[in-house]
Protein backbone atom coordinates (compact mmCIF):
# COMPACT_ATOMS: atom_id res chain seq x y z
CA UNK A 1 0.00 0.00 0.00
CA UNK A 2 2.54 2.31 0.74
CA UNK A 3 4.47 2.08 -2.43
CA UNK A 4 1.01 2.68 -4.36
CA UNK A 5 2.02 4.86 -7.76
CA UNK A 6 0.15 8.16 -7.38
CA UNK A 7 1.10 9.20 -11.61
CA UNK A 8 -1.90 6.52 -12.25
CA UNK A 9 -5.29 7.47 -11.54
CA UNK A 10 -6.34 4.19 -11.41
CA UNK A 11 -4.04 3.58 -8.45
CA UNK A 12 -5.11 7.20 -7.15
CA UNK A 13 -8.95 5.58 -6.71
CA UNK A 14 -7.78 2.57 -5.37
CA UNK A 15 -6.02 4.55 -2.50
CA UNK A 16 -9.08 6.89 -2.24
CA UNK A 17 -11.28 3.85 -1.61
CA UNK A 18 -9.13 2.23 0.59
CA UNK A 19 -8.99 5.03 3.25
CA UNK A 20 -12.55 4.78 3.35
CA UNK A 21 -12.51 0.98 4.15
CA UNK A 22 -9.70 1.56 6.33
CA UNK A 23 -11.72 4.31 8.13
CA UNK A 24 -14.65 1.93 8.49
CA UNK A 25 -11.99 -0.26 10.28
CA UNK A 26 -11.51 2.48 12.43
CA UNK A 27 -15.09 3.64 13.45
CA UNK A 28 -15.69 -0.19 14.34
CA UNK A 29 -12.35 -0.50 17.00
CA UNK A 30 -13.10 3.16 18.49
CA UNK A 31 -16.91 2.19 18.97
CA UNK A 32 -15.36 -1.31 20.72
CA UNK A 33 -12.17 0.91 22.45
CA UNK A 34 -14.28 3.74 24.15
CA UNK A 35 -17.58 1.36 25.53
CA UNK A 36 -14.32 -0.87 26.86
CA UNK A 37 -12.48 2.62 28.11
CA UNK A 38 -15.68 4.34 29.79
CA UNK A 39 -16.74 0.89 31.05
CA UNK A 40 -13.71 0.14 32.81
CA UNK A 41 -14.50 1.66 36.07
CA UNK A 42 -17.57 -0.35 36.45
CA UNK A 43 -15.77 -3.88 35.23
CA UNK A 44 -13.32 -2.95 38.73
CA UNK A 45 -15.86 -2.20 40.55
CA UNK A 46 -18.07 -4.37 40.39
CA UNK A 47 -16.46 -7.30 38.87
CA UNK A 48 -18.14 -10.38 37.55
CA UNK A 49 -21.06 -9.60 40.00
CA UNK A 50 -22.78 -6.79 38.25
CA UNK A 51 -24.02 -9.78 35.93
CA UNK A 52 -26.27 -11.19 38.63
CA UNK A 53 -27.03 -8.41 41.20
CA UNK A 54 -30.41 -7.20 41.11
CA UNK A 55 -30.31 -3.72 43.13
CA UNK A 56 -29.80 -0.81 40.39
CA UNK A 57 -29.73 2.31 42.69
CA UNK A 58 -28.11 5.16 41.62
CA UNK A 59 -28.32 7.57 44.71
CA UNK A 60 -26.45 5.11 46.68
CA UNK A 61 -24.35 3.72 43.48
CA UNK A 62 -25.21 0.40 43.91
CA UNK A 63 -25.29 -1.04 40.16
CA UNK A 64 -25.92 -4.45 39.13
CA UNK A 65 -27.57 -5.64 35.36
CA UNK A 66 -29.49 -8.88 36.45
CA UNK A 67 -32.70 -7.24 35.82
CA UNK A 68 -32.16 -5.87 32.47
CA UNK A 69 -30.50 -8.94 31.49
CA UNK A 70 -33.38 -10.67 32.39
CA UNK A 71 -35.66 -8.51 30.58
CA UNK A 72 -33.58 -8.25 27.42
CA UNK A 73 -33.81 -12.50 27.38
CA UNK A 74 -37.47 -12.92 28.17
CA UNK A 75 -38.38 -9.89 25.46
CA UNK A 76 -36.16 -12.16 23.26
CA UNK A 77 -37.08 -15.09 23.82
CA UNK A 78 -40.83 -14.39 23.91
CA UNK A 79 -40.55 -12.64 20.88
CA UNK A 80 -38.83 -15.44 19.23
CA UNK A 81 -41.52 -17.97 20.34
CA UNK A 82 -44.01 -15.84 18.28
CA UNK A 83 -41.89 -14.74 15.53
CA UNK A 84 -40.52 -18.30 14.63
CA UNK A 85 -42.98 -20.29 13.77
CA UNK A 86 -44.94 -17.33 11.81
CA UNK A 87 -41.54 -16.60 10.06
CA UNK A 88 -41.81 -20.57 9.25
CA UNK A 89 -44.80 -20.65 8.14
CA UNK A 90 -44.76 -17.02 5.76
CA UNK A 91 -41.14 -18.24 3.90
CA UNK A 92 -42.81 -22.20 3.25
CA UNK A 93 -45.91 -20.55 1.69
CA UNK A 94 -43.92 -18.04 0.14
CA UNK A 95 -42.07 -20.21 -1.40
CA UNK A 96 -43.42 -23.75 -1.64
CA UNK A 97 -47.31 -22.98 -2.10
CA UNK A 98 -47.72 -19.14 -3.57
CA UNK A 99 -48.68 -18.70 -6.86
CA UNK A 100 -45.97 -16.80 -8.60
CA UNK A 101 -48.00 -12.88 -9.18
CA UNK A 102 -48.64 -12.91 -5.23
CA UNK A 103 -45.66 -14.20 -4.29
CA UNK A 104 -44.05 -11.23 -5.79
CA UNK A 105 -46.33 -8.74 -4.17
CA UNK A 106 -46.21 -10.38 -0.58
CA UNK A 107 -42.26 -10.19 -0.84
CA UNK A 108 -42.48 -6.44 -0.94
CA UNK A 109 -44.63 -5.79 1.80
CA UNK A 110 -42.54 -8.35 3.68
CA UNK A 111 -39.08 -6.19 2.65
CA UNK A 112 -41.46 -3.00 3.29
CA UNK A 113 -42.00 -4.57 6.86
CA UNK A 114 -38.24 -4.52 7.78
CA UNK A 115 -38.29 -1.26 6.76
CA UNK A 116 -40.73 0.74 8.78
CA UNK A 117 -38.69 2.74 11.67
CA UNK A 118 -38.84 0.71 15.19
CA UNK A 119 -40.58 3.73 16.45
CA UNK A 120 -43.50 3.37 14.48
CA UNK A 121 -44.04 -0.28 15.23
CA UNK A 122 -43.78 1.09 18.89
CA UNK A 123 -46.15 3.55 18.91
CA UNK A 124 -48.38 0.77 16.41
CA UNK A 125 -48.23 -1.36 19.83
CA UNK A 126 -49.13 1.25 22.41
CA UNK A 127 -52.26 1.98 20.71
CA UNK A 128 -53.15 -1.72 19.57
CA UNK A 129 -51.51 -4.24 21.61
CA UNK A 130 -51.72 -2.56 24.80
CA UNK A 131 -55.44 -1.92 24.53
CA UNK A 132 -55.82 -5.56 23.21
CA UNK A 133 -53.78 -7.22 26.11
CA UNK A 134 -55.45 -4.93 29.00
CA UNK A 135 -59.04 -5.65 27.80
CA UNK A 136 -59.21 -9.13 26.62
CA UNK A 137 -55.77 -11.22 27.13
CA UNK A 138 -54.64 -10.33 30.53
CA UNK A 139 -58.36 -10.57 32.37
CA UNK A 140 -58.66 -13.95 30.59
CA UNK A 141 -55.70 -15.43 31.74
CA UNK A 142 -56.54 -13.60 34.99
CA UNK A 143 -59.44 -15.11 35.50
CA UNK A 144 -58.86 -18.93 33.68
CA UNK A 145 -55.04 -19.53 34.28
CA UNK A 146 -53.55 -17.92 36.91
CA UNK A 147 -52.13 -21.05 39.12
CA UNK A 148 -49.88 -20.83 36.15
CA UNK A 149 -45.89 -19.82 36.80
CA UNK A 150 -44.88 -16.63 34.43
CA UNK A 151 -48.60 -16.20 33.50
CA UNK A 152 -49.89 -14.43 36.59
CA UNK A 153 -51.54 -10.74 35.79
CA UNK A 154 -51.56 -8.72 38.94
CA UNK A 155 -51.40 -5.06 37.18
CA UNK A 156 -53.62 -5.67 34.30
CA UNK A 157 -52.37 -2.39 32.97
CA UNK A 158 -51.44 -3.73 29.01
CA UNK A 159 -47.76 -2.70 29.15
CA UNK A 160 -44.95 -4.79 30.15
CA UNK A 161 -42.73 -8.10 29.11
CA UNK A 162 -45.82 -9.59 27.17
CA UNK A 163 -46.49 -6.31 24.95
CA UNK A 164 -43.03 -5.61 24.11
CA UNK A 165 -42.16 -9.11 23.10
CA UNK A 166 -45.11 -9.09 20.86
CA UNK A 167 -44.23 -6.03 19.09
CA UNK A 168 -40.54 -7.22 18.60
CA UNK A 169 -42.21 -10.66 17.38
CA UNK A 170 -43.52 -8.56 13.99
CA UNK A 171 -40.21 -6.56 13.55
CA UNK A 172 -38.08 -10.12 13.62
CA UNK A 173 -40.82 -11.75 11.00
CA UNK A 174 -39.56 -9.93 7.55
CA UNK A 175 -35.67 -10.99 8.93
CA UNK A 176 -36.59 -14.67 9.33
CA UNK A 177 -39.18 -15.00 7.03
CA UNK A 178 -37.07 -13.84 3.91
CA UNK A 179 -33.98 -15.47 4.97
CA UNK A 180 -36.11 -18.94 5.29
CA UNK A 181 -37.47 -18.37 1.42
CA UNK A 182 -33.94 -17.68 0.20
CA UNK A 183 -32.95 -20.66 2.15
CA UNK A 184 -36.17 -22.62 0.58
CA UNK A 185 -35.06 -21.13 -3.00
CA UNK A 186 -31.30 -22.74 -2.64
CA UNK A 187 -33.26 -26.09 -2.48
CA UNK A 188 -32.19 -27.63 -5.78
CA UNK A 189 -35.17 -28.09 -7.90
CA UNK A 190 -33.96 -31.66 -9.32
CA UNK A 191 -34.30 -32.95 -6.16
CA UNK A 192 -37.45 -31.81 -4.90
CA UNK A 193 -38.51 -33.08 -8.38
CA UNK A 194 -36.53 -36.36 -7.61
CA UNK A 195 -39.06 -37.02 -4.33
CA UNK A 196 -42.49 -35.69 -6.01
CA UNK A 197 -41.77 -38.48 -8.76
CA UNK A 198 -41.79 -40.80 -6.12
CA UNK A 199 -45.05 -40.07 -4.99
CA UNK A 200 -44.10 -37.49 -2.33
CA UNK A 201 -46.85 -34.83 -1.54
CA UNK A 202 -46.21 -31.45 -1.46
CA UNK A 203 -46.17 -31.60 2.42
CA UNK A 204 -44.10 -34.76 2.03
CA UNK A 205 -41.02 -32.94 0.12
CA UNK A 206 -41.22 -30.13 2.86
CA UNK A 207 -40.45 -31.73 5.43
CA UNK A 208 -37.97 -34.53 4.23
CA UNK A 209 -36.56 -32.83 1.82
CA UNK A 210 -36.61 -28.97 1.72
CA UNK A 211 -36.47 -28.85 5.19
CA UNK A 212 -33.27 -30.64 5.90
CA UNK A 213 -31.74 -29.42 2.89
CA UNK A 214 -32.06 -25.99 4.23
CA UNK A 215 -32.13 -26.08 7.78
CA UNK A 216 -28.81 -24.41 8.21
CA UNK A 217 -29.84 -20.90 6.42
CA UNK A 218 -33.16 -20.98 8.88
CA UNK A 219 -31.15 -21.30 12.00
CA UNK A 220 -28.64 -18.81 10.51
CA UNK A 221 -31.61 -16.43 9.66
CA UNK A 222 -32.89 -17.46 13.17
CA UNK A 223 -29.68 -15.74 15.20
CA UNK A 224 -30.23 -12.76 13.09
CA UNK A 225 -33.81 -12.07 14.03
CA UNK A 226 -32.50 -13.06 17.77
CA UNK A 227 -29.58 -10.24 17.14
CA UNK A 228 -32.46 -7.57 16.09
CA UNK A 229 -34.74 -8.65 19.11
CA UNK A 230 -31.86 -8.77 21.91
CA UNK A 231 -31.29 -5.43 20.56
CA UNK A 232 -34.26 -3.47 19.59
CA UNK A 233 -34.81 -0.06 21.64
CA UNK A 234 -37.63 2.16 20.72
CA UNK A 235 -40.60 -0.02 20.29
CA UNK A 236 -39.32 -1.81 24.02
CA UNK A 237 -39.34 1.35 25.53
CA UNK A 238 -42.84 2.30 24.55
CA UNK A 239 -44.28 -0.67 25.93
CA UNK A 240 -42.24 -2.60 28.73
CA UNK A 241 -43.02 -0.54 31.91
CA UNK A 242 -39.08 0.80 31.98
CA UNK A 243 -39.11 -1.04 35.72
CA UNK A 244 -36.15 -2.22 36.79
CA UNK A 245 -37.14 -5.50 38.41
CA UNK A 246 -36.93 -8.94 37.30
CA UNK A 247 -40.57 -9.88 36.06
CA UNK A 248 -42.38 -12.47 37.64
CA UNK A 249 -44.87 -13.26 34.58
CA UNK A 250 -45.35 -12.52 31.36
CA UNK A 251 -47.82 -9.86 32.02
CA UNK A 252 -45.54 -7.91 34.24
CA UNK A 253 -43.64 -4.79 33.76
CA UNK A 254 -39.64 -4.73 33.15
CA UNK A 255 -36.63 -3.28 31.48
CA UNK A 256 -34.46 -4.20 29.08
CA UNK A 257 -30.86 -3.27 28.35
CA UNK A 258 -31.42 -1.30 25.64
CA UNK A 259 -34.01 0.23 26.99
CA UNK A 260 -32.44 1.40 30.45
CA UNK A 261 -29.77 3.37 28.47
CA UNK A 262 -32.17 5.05 25.99
CA UNK A 263 -34.13 6.34 29.20
CA UNK A 264 -31.19 7.23 31.67
CA UNK A 265 -27.79 7.34 29.91
CA UNK A 266 -28.31 11.29 29.23
CA UNK A 267 -28.63 11.30 33.34
CA UNK A 268 -26.15 9.20 34.19
CA UNK A 269 -22.97 11.53 32.87
CA UNK A 270 -23.98 13.24 35.88
CA UNK A 271 -22.32 10.79 38.06
CA UNK A 272 -18.76 8.86 36.72
CA UNK A 273 -19.91 5.52 38.21
CA UNK A 274 -23.42 5.67 36.98
CA UNK A 275 -22.24 6.46 33.99
CA UNK A 276 -19.68 3.90 33.44
CA UNK A 277 -22.18 1.48 34.60
CA UNK A 278 -24.36 1.86 31.84
CA UNK A 279 -21.55 1.76 29.83
CA UNK A 280 -20.95 -1.44 30.94
CA UNK A 281 -24.76 -2.32 29.70
CA UNK A 282 -23.87 -1.50 26.48
CA UNK A 283 -20.82 -3.76 26.68
CA UNK A 284 -22.74 -6.58 27.35
CA UNK A 285 -25.26 -5.61 24.78
CA UNK A 286 -22.48 -5.18 22.36
CA UNK A 287 -21.09 -8.63 23.12
CA UNK A 288 -24.13 -10.30 22.52
CA UNK A 289 -25.03 -8.92 19.36
CA UNK A 290 -21.66 -9.30 17.95
CA UNK A 291 -21.28 -13.14 18.72
CA UNK A 292 -24.80 -13.68 17.36
CA UNK A 293 -24.29 -11.81 13.98
CA UNK A 294 -20.64 -13.34 13.77
CA UNK A 295 -22.23 -16.70 14.09
CA UNK A 296 -25.64 -15.99 12.49
CA UNK A 297 -23.43 -14.68 9.18
CA UNK A 298 -21.16 -17.81 9.22
CA UNK A 299 -23.94 -20.45 9.33
CA UNK A 300 -25.73 -18.05 6.19
CA UNK A 301 -22.54 -17.51 4.08
CA UNK A 302 -22.29 -21.62 3.93
CA UNK A 303 -25.68 -22.17 2.95
CA UNK A 304 -26.81 -18.68 0.56
CA UNK A 305 -24.73 -17.54 -2.18
CA UNK A 306 -25.09 -20.62 -4.50
CA UNK A 307 -22.39 -22.42 -2.27
CA UNK A 308 -24.73 -24.88 -1.27
CA UNK A 309 -21.97 -27.70 -0.11
CA UNK A 310 -24.17 -30.58 -0.34
CA UNK A 311 -22.18 -32.90 1.42
CA UNK A 312 -22.98 -31.34 4.70
CA UNK A 313 -26.86 -31.84 5.11
CA UNK A 314 -28.52 -34.66 6.06
CA UNK A 315 -28.53 -37.17 8.05
CA UNK A 316 -25.44 -39.17 7.63
CA UNK B 1 -47.77 -35.44 -40.25
CA UNK B 2 -50.51 -37.20 -38.51
CA UNK B 3 -50.53 -39.64 -40.93
CA UNK B 4 -47.01 -40.71 -40.63
CA UNK B 5 -48.37 -41.35 -36.82
CA UNK B 6 -50.97 -43.18 -37.92
CA UNK B 7 -48.50 -45.30 -39.82
CA UNK B 8 -45.90 -46.38 -37.16
CA UNK B 9 -49.10 -46.95 -34.81
CA UNK B 10 -50.64 -49.10 -37.24
CA UNK B 11 -47.50 -51.03 -37.80
CA UNK B 12 -47.19 -51.57 -33.83
CA UNK B 13 -50.47 -52.76 -33.54
CA UNK B 14 -50.01 -55.66 -36.05
CA UNK B 15 -47.95 -57.32 -32.86
CA UNK B 16 -50.20 -58.38 -29.79
CA UNK B 17 -52.00 -55.35 -28.56
CA UNK B 18 -51.94 -56.67 -25.06
CA UNK B 19 -48.11 -56.27 -24.93
CA UNK B 20 -49.40 -52.36 -24.91
CA UNK B 21 -48.05 -50.60 -21.64
CA UNK B 22 -48.84 -46.98 -22.32
CA UNK B 23 -50.59 -45.81 -25.00
CA UNK B 24 -50.65 -41.73 -25.72
CA UNK B 25 -53.29 -40.62 -27.52
CA UNK B 26 -53.85 -36.85 -29.08
CA UNK B 27 -51.73 -35.17 -26.70
CA UNK B 28 -50.99 -31.80 -26.69
CA UNK B 29 -48.72 -29.66 -24.02
CA UNK B 30 -48.36 -26.20 -23.41
CA UNK B 31 -46.73 -23.98 -21.50
CA UNK B 32 -48.62 -21.28 -20.91
CA UNK B 33 -49.46 -19.88 -24.55
CA UNK B 34 -46.59 -22.43 -25.99
CA UNK B 35 -47.82 -25.31 -27.24
CA UNK B 36 -45.53 -27.30 -27.13
CA UNK B 37 -46.10 -30.93 -27.86
CA UNK B 38 -48.35 -30.95 -30.75
CA UNK B 39 -50.87 -34.21 -30.65
CA UNK B 40 -48.52 -36.83 -30.01
CA UNK B 41 -49.37 -40.74 -30.86
CA UNK B 42 -47.54 -43.69 -30.22
CA UNK B 43 -47.37 -46.47 -28.08
CA UNK B 44 -45.06 -48.11 -25.60
CA UNK B 45 -44.99 -52.01 -25.13
CA UNK B 46 -44.65 -53.84 -21.67
CA UNK B 47 -40.61 -55.33 -21.18
CA UNK B 48 -39.34 -52.96 -24.18
CA UNK B 49 -36.76 -50.18 -24.50
CA UNK B 50 -37.56 -46.99 -25.99
CA UNK B 51 -35.53 -44.58 -26.59
CA UNK B 52 -36.79 -40.35 -27.24
CA UNK B 53 -34.27 -38.79 -29.51
CA UNK B 54 -34.19 -34.82 -30.65
CA UNK B 55 -32.29 -31.78 -30.59
CA UNK B 56 -32.01 -29.91 -27.59
CA UNK B 57 -35.34 -27.90 -26.57
CA UNK B 58 -37.84 -30.18 -28.84
CA UNK B 59 -39.90 -31.43 -26.07
CA UNK B 60 -38.71 -34.25 -25.00
CA UNK B 61 -38.38 -33.75 -21.52
CA UNK B 62 -41.72 -32.03 -21.22
CA UNK B 63 -42.86 -35.26 -22.85
CA UNK B 64 -41.08 -37.38 -20.46
CA UNK B 65 -42.97 -35.59 -17.61
CA UNK B 66 -46.03 -35.62 -19.37
CA UNK B 67 -45.96 -39.53 -18.76
CA UNK B 68 -46.16 -39.17 -14.34
CA UNK B 69 -47.67 -36.09 -14.48
CA UNK B 70 -44.81 -34.06 -13.19
CA UNK B 71 -46.01 -30.92 -14.87
CA UNK B 72 -48.93 -30.86 -12.24
CA UNK B 73 -46.59 -28.38 -10.49
CA UNK B 74 -45.80 -26.31 -13.52
CA UNK B 75 -47.82 -23.01 -13.30
CA UNK B 76 -49.90 -22.18 -16.71
CA UNK B 77 -48.79 -25.59 -17.87
CA UNK B 78 -52.02 -27.40 -19.92
CA UNK B 79 -52.25 -30.59 -21.30
CA UNK B 80 -55.06 -32.14 -23.70
CA UNK B 81 -55.24 -35.27 -24.85
CA UNK B 82 -55.07 -38.79 -23.38
CA UNK B 83 -52.30 -41.14 -21.79
CA UNK B 84 -53.51 -44.63 -21.06
CA UNK B 85 -51.43 -46.44 -18.84
CA UNK B 86 -52.91 -49.97 -18.48
CA UNK B 87 -55.48 -48.93 -20.84
CA UNK B 88 -56.30 -46.13 -17.96
CA UNK B 89 -56.38 -42.60 -18.67
CA UNK B 90 -53.95 -41.60 -16.05
CA UNK B 91 -55.33 -37.61 -16.36
CA UNK B 92 -58.90 -38.61 -15.51
CA UNK B 93 -60.01 -37.46 -12.25
CA UNK B 94 -60.38 -40.86 -9.69
CA UNK B 95 -56.59 -41.20 -10.75
CA UNK B 96 -54.41 -41.10 -7.06
CA UNK B 97 -51.01 -39.15 -8.64
CA UNK B 98 -49.42 -40.75 -5.48
CA UNK B 99 -50.31 -44.15 -7.10
CA UNK B 100 -49.24 -43.21 -10.21
CA UNK B 101 -46.07 -42.33 -9.48
CA UNK B 102 -45.22 -45.67 -7.34
CA UNK B 103 -46.11 -47.53 -10.62
CA UNK B 104 -44.04 -45.37 -13.04
CA UNK B 105 -40.81 -44.41 -11.63
CA UNK B 106 -38.38 -41.85 -12.52
CA UNK B 107 -34.37 -40.91 -13.24
CA UNK B 108 -33.30 -37.66 -13.69
CA UNK B 109 -30.53 -36.37 -15.99
CA UNK B 110 -28.03 -35.90 -12.95
CA UNK B 111 -27.79 -37.27 -9.91
CA UNK B 112 -30.19 -36.19 -7.19
CA UNK B 113 -29.97 -38.38 -4.57
CA UNK B 114 -32.40 -36.75 -1.11
CA UNK B 115 -29.70 -35.02 1.43
CA UNK B 116 -30.38 -38.39 3.72
CA UNK B 117 -28.63 -41.68 4.08
CA UNK B 118 -27.66 -44.34 1.44
CA UNK B 119 -30.60 -46.34 2.98
CA UNK B 120 -32.66 -44.00 4.13
CA UNK B 121 -32.75 -42.63 -0.10
CA UNK B 122 -33.80 -46.37 -0.83
CA UNK B 123 -36.79 -46.84 1.66
CA UNK B 124 -37.65 -43.25 0.71
CA UNK B 125 -40.43 -44.22 -1.63
CA UNK B 126 -41.53 -47.35 0.56
CA UNK B 127 -41.81 -44.44 3.86
CA UNK B 128 -43.75 -42.73 1.21
CA UNK B 129 -46.48 -45.08 0.36
CA UNK B 130 -46.59 -46.01 4.48
CA UNK B 131 -45.07 -49.14 4.72
CA UNK B 132 -43.76 -49.55 8.40
CA UNK B 133 -42.27 -53.21 8.41
CA UNK B 134 -38.89 -52.63 9.27
CA UNK B 135 -37.56 -56.07 8.22
CA UNK B 136 -39.40 -55.64 4.79
CA UNK B 137 -37.85 -52.35 4.20
CA UNK B 138 -34.74 -53.38 4.80
CA UNK B 139 -35.01 -56.54 2.61
CA UNK B 140 -36.21 -54.29 -0.24
CA UNK B 141 -33.47 -51.10 0.50
CA UNK B 142 -30.99 -54.69 -0.05
CA UNK B 143 -32.43 -56.30 -3.14
CA UNK B 144 -33.05 -52.76 -4.94
CA UNK B 145 -29.43 -51.86 -4.14
CA UNK B 146 -28.38 -55.37 -5.63
CA UNK B 147 -30.58 -54.81 -8.74
CA UNK B 148 -29.13 -51.25 -9.34
CA UNK B 149 -25.29 -53.20 -8.93
CA UNK B 150 -24.38 -51.05 -6.39
CA UNK B 151 -24.90 -53.25 -2.86
CA UNK B 152 -21.53 -54.75 -3.00
CA UNK B 153 -20.12 -51.16 -3.02
CA UNK B 154 -22.22 -49.90 -0.33
CA UNK B 155 -22.90 -52.92 1.65
CA UNK B 156 -20.30 -51.54 5.20
CA UNK B 157 -21.58 -47.68 4.83
CA UNK B 158 -25.52 -47.66 4.01
CA UNK B 159 -25.74 -45.07 7.04
CA UNK B 160 -23.38 -42.38 5.24
CA UNK B 161 -24.60 -39.76 3.74
CA UNK B 162 -25.35 -40.35 0.21
CA UNK B 163 -23.66 -37.29 -0.98
CA UNK B 164 -20.43 -39.31 0.17
CA UNK B 165 -21.03 -41.49 -3.22
CA UNK B 166 -19.43 -41.06 -6.63
CA UNK B 167 -21.50 -39.20 -9.14
CA UNK B 168 -22.26 -42.59 -10.90
CA UNK B 169 -23.00 -45.03 -7.50
CA UNK B 170 -24.93 -41.42 -6.82
CA UNK B 171 -27.06 -41.95 -10.17
CA UNK B 172 -27.22 -45.90 -9.45
CA UNK B 173 -29.01 -45.40 -6.05
CA UNK B 174 -31.48 -43.09 -7.92
CA UNK B 175 -32.29 -46.08 -10.01
CA UNK B 176 -32.11 -48.61 -7.00
CA UNK B 177 -34.34 -45.89 -5.54
CA UNK B 178 -37.35 -45.57 -8.74
CA UNK B 179 -37.49 -49.57 -8.62
CA UNK B 180 -38.06 -49.86 -4.54
CA UNK B 181 -41.73 -49.43 -4.94
CA UNK B 182 -42.30 -51.83 -7.49
CA UNK B 183 -42.85 -49.81 -10.30
CA UNK B 184 -43.72 -51.45 -14.21
CA UNK B 185 -42.21 -48.22 -15.24
CA UNK B 186 -39.06 -46.19 -15.58
CA UNK B 187 -38.75 -43.29 -17.32
CA UNK B 188 -35.18 -41.84 -17.77
CA UNK B 189 -34.40 -38.82 -18.94
CA UNK B 190 -30.87 -38.50 -20.30
CA UNK B 191 -30.07 -41.29 -17.28
CA UNK B 192 -25.94 -40.69 -18.28
CA UNK B 193 -25.98 -37.32 -19.31
CA UNK B 194 -23.38 -36.47 -16.61
CA UNK B 195 -21.28 -39.68 -16.37
CA UNK B 196 -18.31 -41.02 -17.54
CA UNK B 197 -17.69 -43.72 -20.04
CA UNK B 198 -17.31 -46.79 -17.15
CA UNK B 199 -20.39 -45.47 -15.78
CA UNK B 200 -22.47 -45.27 -18.29
CA UNK B 201 -21.03 -48.42 -19.89
CA UNK B 202 -22.56 -49.52 -16.04
CA UNK B 203 -26.24 -48.06 -16.40
CA UNK B 204 -26.73 -49.25 -19.84
CA UNK B 205 -26.20 -52.40 -18.61
CA UNK B 206 -28.44 -52.30 -15.93
CA UNK B 207 -31.18 -50.75 -18.37
CA UNK B 208 -30.56 -53.69 -20.68
CA UNK B 209 -31.33 -56.07 -18.12
CA UNK B 210 -34.24 -54.57 -16.67
CA UNK B 211 -36.44 -54.75 -19.64
CA UNK B 212 -37.11 -58.29 -18.20
CA UNK B 213 -39.48 -56.60 -15.16
CA UNK B 214 -39.92 -52.84 -16.51
CA UNK B 215 -40.86 -51.33 -19.57
CA UNK B 216 -38.11 -48.18 -19.72
CA UNK B 217 -38.19 -44.86 -21.73
CA UNK B 218 -35.07 -42.85 -21.97
CA UNK B 219 -34.75 -39.44 -22.89
CA UNK B 220 -30.96 -40.12 -25.07
CA UNK B 221 -28.55 -37.54 -26.59
CA UNK B 222 -26.69 -40.47 -27.52
CA UNK B 223 -27.56 -41.89 -31.04
CA UNK B 224 -25.30 -44.74 -30.94
CA UNK B 225 -26.22 -45.61 -27.38
CA UNK B 226 -30.19 -46.02 -28.57
CA UNK B 227 -29.44 -47.97 -31.09
CA UNK B 228 -27.57 -50.12 -28.94
CA UNK B 229 -29.75 -50.27 -26.10
CA UNK B 230 -33.51 -49.63 -27.40
CA UNK B 231 -36.48 -51.73 -29.28
CA UNK B 232 -37.75 -48.78 -30.28
CA UNK B 233 -36.81 -45.13 -31.10
CA UNK B 234 -38.97 -42.21 -31.97
CA UNK B 235 -37.59 -38.91 -32.82
CA UNK B 236 -39.26 -35.04 -31.66
CA UNK B 237 -38.50 -32.08 -33.61
CA UNK B 238 -40.20 -28.60 -32.29
CA UNK B 239 -42.71 -30.92 -30.28
CA UNK B 240 -43.54 -32.94 -32.90
CA UNK B 241 -43.52 -36.71 -33.69
CA UNK B 242 -41.92 -37.07 -36.82
CA UNK B 243 -40.76 -40.93 -36.57
CA UNK B 244 -41.62 -43.49 -33.98
CA UNK B 245 -40.34 -47.53 -34.99
CA UNK B 246 -38.43 -50.48 -34.29
CA UNK B 247 -35.32 -49.59 -33.77
CA UNK B 248 -34.00 -51.89 -36.69
CA UNK B 249 -35.63 -49.80 -39.20
CA UNK B 250 -35.21 -46.62 -37.19
CA UNK B 251 -31.71 -46.20 -37.76
CA UNK B 252 -31.27 -48.18 -41.23
CA UNK B 253 -34.35 -47.16 -42.91
CA UNK B 254 -35.70 -44.04 -41.69
CA UNK B 255 -38.79 -42.91 -43.41
CA UNK B 256 -38.50 -39.27 -42.95
CA UNK B 257 -35.72 -37.48 -44.35
CA UNK B 258 -35.61 -35.35 -41.29
CA UNK B 259 -34.72 -38.17 -38.99
CA UNK B 260 -32.20 -39.54 -41.44
CA UNK B 261 -30.44 -35.74 -41.06
CA UNK B 262 -30.64 -36.28 -37.70
CA UNK B 263 -29.25 -39.77 -37.26
CA UNK B 264 -26.36 -38.89 -40.32
CA UNK B 265 -25.47 -35.61 -39.08
CA UNK B 266 -24.52 -37.76 -35.67
CA UNK B 267 -23.19 -40.51 -36.85
N1 LIG C 1 -41.38 -24.92 -16.94
C1 LIG C 1 -41.33 -24.41 -18.18
N2 LIG C 1 -42.00 -23.27 -18.49
C2 LIG C 1 -41.94 -22.76 -19.73
N3 LIG C 1 -41.26 -23.29 -20.74
C3 LIG C 1 -40.58 -24.43 -20.52
C4 LIG C 1 -40.57 -25.05 -19.24
N4 LIG C 1 -39.81 -26.16 -19.31
C5 LIG C 1 -39.37 -26.23 -20.58
N5 LIG C 1 -39.82 -25.20 -21.32
C6 LIG C 1 -39.56 -24.96 -22.73
O1 LIG C 1 -40.05 -26.04 -23.48
C7 LIG C 1 -39.16 -26.40 -24.51
C8 LIG C 1 -38.81 -27.86 -24.43
O2 LIG C 1 -38.12 -28.10 -23.21
P1 LIG C 1 -37.65 -29.56 -22.82
O3 LIG C 1 -36.90 -29.46 -21.55
O4 LIG C 1 -38.81 -30.46 -22.87
O5 LIG C 1 -36.66 -29.91 -24.02
P2 LIG C 1 -35.67 -31.12 -24.22
O6 LIG C 1 -35.99 -31.71 -25.53
O7 LIG C 1 -35.71 -32.03 -23.05
O8 LIG C 1 -34.27 -30.40 -24.31
P3 LIG C 1 -32.84 -30.89 -23.78
O9 LIG C 1 -32.35 -31.90 -24.74
O10 LIG C 1 -32.01 -29.65 -23.85
O11 LIG C 1 -33.01 -31.41 -22.40
C9 LIG C 1 -37.97 -25.47 -24.40
O12 LIG C 1 -38.11 -24.44 -25.33
C10 LIG C 1 -38.07 -24.92 -22.99
O13 LIG C 1 -37.59 -23.60 -22.96
MG1 LIG D 1 -34.33 -32.47 -21.46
Amino acid sequence: MLKLKLNHKDDLFKFILSIFVFGIILIFFTVVTVILYYSYPAVSRFGIAFLWTKEWNPPKEIFGAATFIAGTFMVTIIALIFAIPLSLGIGIFLEEYCPKFLKGFFTIIIELLAGIPSVVFGVWGVLTIVPWLRKYIEPFFKSHFSFIPFLQVTENIGYGILAASIVVAFMVVPIIASITKDSLAAVPKITKDGALAMGATRLDVIKDISLPFSYRGIYGGIILGFGRAVGETIAVVLLIGNQAIIPKSIFGVGYTISAVLANTFTFAVISPIYASSEVELALILLLVSLIVNIIGRNVLQKVIGGKLSRAQFGGG
Amino acid sequence: MTDINKNNIDNITENNKDEIKIEVKNLNFNYGDYHLLKDINLFFKKNSVCTILGPSGCGKSSFLRTLNRMNDYTEGSKLTGEVLLDGKNIYSKSVDVVELRRNVGMVFQSPNPFPKTIFENVAFGLKIHGIKNKQFIEERVEKCLKYAGLFDEVKDKLHKNAFSLSGGQQQRLCIARAIATNPSVLLMDEPTAYLDPAATATILDLIADFKKFYTIIIVSHNIQQAGRISDYSGFFLDGELIEFSKSGDFFTRPKDKRTENFITNRF
